[in-house]
């Protein structure tokens, strides 16, 4: 039952969707996190049109599966005559949903922020741009990146997902090969093995930076 | 309310000592408190008075020595090949039955109204009928002078009121002897006379108590015996005049000196100072 | 758009919907059971079980659900587990859920005060009566807006049961969008199907929230439920 050389055979194409998974996910997580920050400052914005659009896309993004999102895009985008690789729309469904994520968490980081150092600031004669990218930003993001690191484990998870739409990342890979092996429980059980490498690293990095973060406020 | 003879011996703690860690709290306590003998607890803060009560009633585990409550060994069972082992919780629930505890901060249940404090181990320990605990719940509130509280929340009850519950609470079930760690240090000033007046209530009736107390004058009332300790040691006992006018030893001079100092009004040098 | 296709197919899809109502709750119960089991024993137990546990948890925390899913299903037979798509599926949510759950009532065990818990043995009380008398009544209206967040991320895995083939919701729809090639109508229903779950669900919470701190006349702030559903989704 427990044949070391298959598994042995099958570990390089483990490895290649451990890699696919990856990529993906960083791609997703860059357009996400851009995507999370245009949102935020919607939802910030002075603005209640913008604000309510903000809210609606974060409420939408939010309150509906990632699943059944990525089924849209990938059955959608063609009927409305854009031809884009598997991939890419996978990756564009990552991205939007992730992005309503960054945008929620981005907004606690900002609202905490004490109002009497962004006044302090307006005293000192910085103008909104200066205080936005100077003062806010660095705050904003230094307290929410455990929080932000988190989301990337949730990311790479969900990244599973695209495995529907054919794309060998490493749950696809896994099912591949455990199809054509029979060796079910072995290489789902290695895929496994694999997301714990990944996201246990990132978790214990989360962890170490809440604490360090914790400290540094005390 | 159990009544033990004068003579008999209902608490008693034989070399023991207690470490956290590395940091030796206790060592060596010898105590025994009689029936119906009422012992105050004083000493300096972080001598080890907490401690010291709550491994009486193993709330925390003591390492050497032993603890006896009416003869019987607490928290520990005595193994095949002598080694002790830690008693099973329905063992140490029942070697400590008769041992009722009153804690700085009340613990009170804050989702029980004051009287389903009080029924609440009559109904789940002593499987009590519902009216019945009702019954003798509404004898000891009466007894605190909460009668009319009964229904209330806990919450909307001041500190001393608070108090006087959670002592109801620990008196319904009719314990032998009844352990106070600073029952009143966490109230306004002008509360802490009610919940006093209480415990010496209860005192006069004949109820075992080991109180730890920073309120000298209380001690010297109502207790038959102080106890000064110290850096984990009983340094100084013996009845409170004795050890009040006149300690034996510098550390507890110094610690009544203090005790003095912080609490008087008009300073010797005629000169107004409130402290 | 011809949303016909819906009310042509309405007996499947109320069909698909009790699935996936079904498995929701389902998994609910499996995965708060076993939670709560998990984070009593964390309370109480050794070093060793401890450990245990926390290694259970943190796998279950890293690895996909569809991964886990999968693990169930197809991996189950290999040892001799050999269960419906059906059973798969509430097991696998159960797990999944529980380590989340077990978070949430571990933070809710926390938050009750020591001395409350002392004074409760110093007057005779077992560890069970404690935990169900003093512990649980009080944390439950901390822990509640944690538990309502879980709900809803936990009512929103139940589509990847599809992927197994159990006829739920999205299994059926996604069915009926490519025999008829109504993918946009069927994607739609989804989408809104889920989307009014959440919602309702979300309402749900909030009035039994000011419900229950209106019993206890204590507004508690409740237990972040971010910081305990962070890791949950997929
Ligand atoms: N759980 C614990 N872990 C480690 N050290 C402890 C613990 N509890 C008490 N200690 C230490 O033991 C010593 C005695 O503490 P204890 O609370 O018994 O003092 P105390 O006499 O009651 O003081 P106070 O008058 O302030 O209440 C202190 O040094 C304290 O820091
Ligand atoms: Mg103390």
């Amino acid at each position: 039952m427990f044949d070391l050389a298959i598994l042995q055979q099958g570990l390089p194409l483990l490895i290649a969707g451990l890699w696919n998974t990856v990529w993906l996910s960083a791609l997703g997580l860059i357009l996400g996190f851009m995507l999370g920050v245009i949102v935020c400052s919607l939802r910030l914005s002075g603005r209640l049109a913008l604000r309510r659009l903000g809210g609606a896309y974060v409420s939408i993004f939010r309150g509906i599966p990632l699943l059944i999102q990525l089924l849209f895009i990938y059955y959608l985008l063609p009927r409305i005559g854009i031809e884009a690789p598997a991939w890419v729309a996978a990756t564009a469904g990552l991205a939007l949903c992730c992005g309503a994520y960054f945008a929620e968490i981005l907004r606690g980081g900002f609202i905490t922020l004490p109002e009497g150092q962004i006044e302090a600031s307006r005293l000192l004669g910085l103008n909104e741009w200066q205080i936005l990218v100077r003062i806010r930003m660095p705050q904003a993001l230094r307290s929410t990146l455990p929080a932000l690191l988190n989301e990337v484990i949730l990311l790479i998870k969900a990244s599973s997902l695209i495995s529907v739409v054919g794309i060998a990342e490493l749950t696809r890979s896994a099912q591949n090969l455990a199809a054509s092996t029979f060796m079910q429980l072995q290489f789902y059980m290695a895929a496994a093995a694999l997301y714990c490498v990944v996201n246990m690293t990132l978790a214990v990095l989360a962890g170490r930076m809440e604490k360090r973060f914790e400290e540094a406020r005390a | 309310m159990t009544q033990t003879s004068q003579q008999q011996v209902v608490l008693e703690a034989r070399g023991m000592s207690k470490q956290f860690g590395d940091h030796r709290v206790l060592e060596d306590i010898n105590l025994a408190v009689k029936g119906s003998e009422v012992v105050c607890l004083i000493g300096p803060s972080g001598s080890g008075k907490s401690t010291l009560l709550r491994c009486l009633a193993f709330l925390e585990a003591y390492d050497d020595g032993d603890v006896f409550v009416e003869g019987e060994l607490l928290g520990y069972d005595r193994g095949a090949n002598g080694r002790r082992l830690r008693s099973r919780p329905a063992r140490l629930r029942e070697v400590r039955r008769d041992m009722g505890m009153v804690f700085q901060q009340f613990n009170l249940w804050p989702h029980m109204s004051v009287i389903d404090n009080v029924m609440e181990a009559l109904v789940r320990v002593r499987g009590m009928k519902r009216d019945e605990a009702r019954r003798l719940a509404l004898e000891v509130l009466d007894k605190v002078g909460l009668p009319e509280k009964a229904d209330v929340w806990p919450s909307r009850l001041s500190g001393g009121q608070q108090q006087r519950v959670a002592i109801a609470r620990s008196l319904a079930m009719s314990p032998a002897i009844m352990l106070f760690d600073e029952p009143t240090s966490a109230l306004d000033p002008e509360l802490v006379g009610e919940v006093l007046q209480v415990m010496k209530q209860l005192a006069e009736e004949g109820m075992t108590m080991v109180i730890v107390t920073h309120e000298m004058g209380f001690a010297a009332q109502a207790a038959d015996r102080v106890i000064f300790l110290d850096q984990g040691h009983i340094l100084e006992q013996g009845v409170p005049k004795q050890l009040f006018r006149a300690p034996r030893t510098e550390r507890l001079a110094q610690f009544l000196q203090n005790y003095l100092q912080r609490n008087e009004i008009f300073r010797d040098d005629g000169k107004e100072g409130y402290r | 758009m011809d949303f016909s296709v819906l009310t042509d197919h309405l007996p499947e899809i109320a069909h698909g919907f009790l699935i996936t109502l079904l498995s929701w709750f389902g998994g609910i119960m499996l995965g708060a059971i076993l939670g709560l089991l998990i984070a009593i024993i964390q309370l109480g137990a050794g070093r060793w079980v401890r450990a245990g546990l926390r290694v259970y948890i943190e796998i279950v925390r890293a690895t996909p659900f569809l991964v886990q899913l999968f693990l169930l299903y197809y991996g189950g037979p290999a040892l001799g587990l050999r269960l419906s798509p059906m059973a798969a599926g509430l097991i696998g949510l159960g797990i999944y859920g529980s380590v989340y759950f077990a978070e949430i009532f571990r933070t809710g065990f926390l938050s009750v005060p020591r001395g409350q818990i002392e004074a409760a043995h110093m007057l005779g009380m077992s560890p069970r009566t404690v935990i169900r008398r003093i512990q649980l009544p009080q944390m439950m209206v901390l822990i509640l807006p944690a538990l309502t967040n879980f709900t809803i991320v936990l009512g929103k895995e139940t589509p990847i049961l599809s992927i197994i083939t159990v006829p739920e919701l999205t299994f059926v729809l996604t069915g009926i969008g490519s025999e008829t090639f109504a993918y946009v109508e069927t994607l739609l229903a989804l989408c809104v199907g889920y989307y009014l779950m959440a919602e309702f669900c979300s309402r749900l919470g909030q009035r039994l929230e000011s419900r229950m701190g209106r019993y206890l006349g204590q507004q508690s702030s409740g237990i972040s439920s971010e910081r305990n559903t962070a890791g949950a989704r997929t």
